[in-house]
Parts: C-alpha cells; structure tokens; sequence
C-alpha cells in the first residue's frame, strides 16, 4: 500500500500542474478546475494497478482528465463559460495589469471553442506532441494536424476580436 | 493583430498553482464520505443518549403504577429497535472505503439511501405510533397529580412535537439526506462511468 501510495505522490507531483492547466483552459474557472483535477487523480488512484504501460502514463491520465472534463461540464451543467472567465479580472482587482487581462482575454476565446477543440488547443498550448494529443483525443494524427490548424486560426481570430473591443 | 505564438507564450506565462497535495487530496475525497458516516454515527449516538435518559428515570426513580413501567418499556424498545435498525444501515457505507472499492462502495451506498428511505417513512410510523402509546401509557400515573392546566400543557406540547417531528422535521431531514447522498452518488458514478469509457 505504501508503495502504492508513494508512487501515487510521484505521478501527482509530476503531473498534477498541467492536468490543472488543462482543466483550467476547459472550465476558466479555479474551482472547477480543481474539482476536475481532484477527480482526476482519484480515479487515478483507484486505477492504478490496472495501468499496463501500454502507453505513457502521462498520456493515460491526459485520458482521464480529457473525458472528466467533458462529463463534469455536461452533468453539471455548469455556469455560462463567458461569466466564469470574466471572473477571472473581477474577482482579483488587485492583480489587474495588461498581462492580467489579456490571461482573462485568452480564456475568454478558449471558451468560445467547441469543448473538444478546447481540449486540444490547451494539449497544444501546453507543447504535447501531436501524436500523444492524437492518442488522448483518439484522433488520427492526419486528422488531428489539420484541425489543429483550423483550432489555432480560429482561437487567434477570436484572441484578436476580443482585444478590439 | 497577435499570432498564435504570442498567445501560446501568453498561456505559458499565466503560471497557475496547484494548491492541493496528493494527500490533501485523497483525505478530501475521503471527507465526503466520512460525513455521510459522521451524520449517520451522530444519529445513533442522538438515539443512545434518548435510550440512557429514559433507562434512567427507569432506574432511578420509583414509580407505582404499571402503566408508568409499561410505557417506559414500550419506549425504550422503540428508541432501542430504532437504534439498531440506524446501526445496520451505518454498518453498509462503513463496510467499504470508496477509494479502495469504489464499486462496492456505490452499490452499498444506494442500498443505504433506500434504506434511509423506508425508514423516515414507513417504520417512522410505526416508531411514532409505539412512542406515543408508551407516552399515553407513562402519562396515566404521571399526570395524575397535576393541575388540569398543566396536564392539557404537557399533553398538547408531547403531541405538537411529534407532529413536528412527523411533518415538517422529517420531510426537511429526509429531503436534505437525499439531496447530499444523490450529489454522492451522482460523482461516483460520474467517476465511475467516466473511467469504463477509457
């Protein structure tokens, strides 16, 4: 059990951040977002033992936090997006700066993408390697490249609208 | 007009802080249903302190007529029949820790819920209906030597309280318990389902 245990503690620590990242880039918000990484790792946890090797555990848990973050938003039935990352610049005045808002404009576009497009673009914000985002996403890599490509035109379309108005 | 590697340098800038360590984490999803198991502990712990009480007036003092010891007996086999029923129903979501089987654990859980139901609903009844018989019982010698007043006082308080108890209480307890275990079961399973996709 301590093995397990101990084992757990290394996964989290080296994952936990961008797992959170990753939730965070899907709800914009820091309490769902840890929610969905709480979940997350539990799940992991529980699992652990049935984990093969068959691919990366970090891909494996990008698995698990991609599905969480779908159904956790679709059950939930969670606030609008648009409300919750304008939070983000309301709730904390105190850290506004030009970096501050245009953090809450990025979150702002993001949320503007379909769920699953919102998903890769943040794998791709975060530099994972397409052929582990096509693995997480259950995409082939053809497939994925070229909606990348439509994913980033378009999250840089709707980054531009927003810092216009 | 930004490309999109100002807005990738953009979002690996905006550090973001994990405030949750992996033990804080497991001990939290622990809490959830600890607190289920806390109630439910603190229920029958409620039930054994009405229980002593009750065996203490039987014990300590002393009382002549039948009826008075009849009443007090029906009474303490209600609290007591009562009490064990709470018990077995602790003993199904304490019989399994969620972190460990998680599938045991939401089927024990939902055995509980239905449970919980039967018994705020029809063994409340019957609970309520042994309780105020021992009352009617325990009040015969009991009020014997009292002013009318306060006879009528102590009668009508004993049936108002259990009426709140029946009505109001009870839908408000039975509707707040079904409510924290359905958001339970409702993640559980959310997590569950979410894992048999993968």
């Amino acid at each position: 059990m301590e093995k397990k245990d101990q084992l757990f503690k290394q996964i989290f620590d080296t994952n936990s951040k961008k797992i959170f990242h990753l939730c965070y880039g899907y709800t914009g918000d820091e309490d769902s977002a840890n929610d969905l990484l709480q979940e997350t790792f539990l799940k992991v946890w529980q699992n652990l033992d049935k984990f093969r090797n068959k691919s990366l555990i970090s891909t494996w848990i990008y698995r698990i936090a991609v599905n969480t973050c779908l159904t956790y938003l679709r059950s939930e039935k969670r606030q609008a997006k648009d409300e919750l990352t304008e939070n983000i610049i309301e709730n904390r005045p105190e850290e506004f700066s030009e970096k501050n808002e245009q953090v809450a404009l990025l979150y702002k576009s993001i949320a503007k993408l379909e769920e699953n497009d919102r998903l890769i673009i943040t794998m791709v914000l975060d530099e994972l390697p397409y052929h582990e985002i096509a693995e997480i996403s259950g995409i082939s890599e053809g497939n994925l490249r070229v909606k990348i490509h439509r994913i980033k035109q378009k999250l840089t379309e709707l980054y531009n609208q927003h810092a216009r108005i | 007009m930004q490309e999109f590697d100002h807005i990738q340098s953009l979002w690996q800038s905006h550090s973001v802080e994990v405030k949750i360590s992996s033990e804080e984490m497991l001990v939290q999803a622990k809490k959830e249903v600890n607190g289920v198991r806390t109630r439910s502990l603190l229920n029958i712990l409620g039930m054994l302190l009405s229980f002593t009480a009750i065996a203490a007036l039987l014990v300590f003092f002393p009382f002549n007529s039948w009826t008075t010891l009849a009443g007090l007996g029906v009474i303490i086999v209600s609290i007591a029949v009562y009490t064990i029923i709470l018990y077995l129903d602790y003993r199904i979501i304490a019989r399994n820790d969620f972190t460990e089987h998680p599938n045991a654990f939401l089927s024990n859980l939902k055995i509980y819920q239905l449970n919980k139901f039967n018994l705020y609903n029809r063994l409340y009844w019957i609970y309520a209906i042994a309780l105020s018989f021992g009352f009617i019982l325990y009040f015969y010698e009991m009020l014997d030597n009292m002013e009318l007043w306060i006879q009528i006082s102590i009668v009508a308080f004993t049936i108002f309280w259990m009426f709140l108890c029946a009505t109001i209480l009870r839908k408000a307890y039975m509707k707040r318990e079904k409510e924290r275990i359905d958001l339970l079961i409702e993640k559980f399973e959310r997590i569950s389902e979410q894992f048999k996709e993968q």
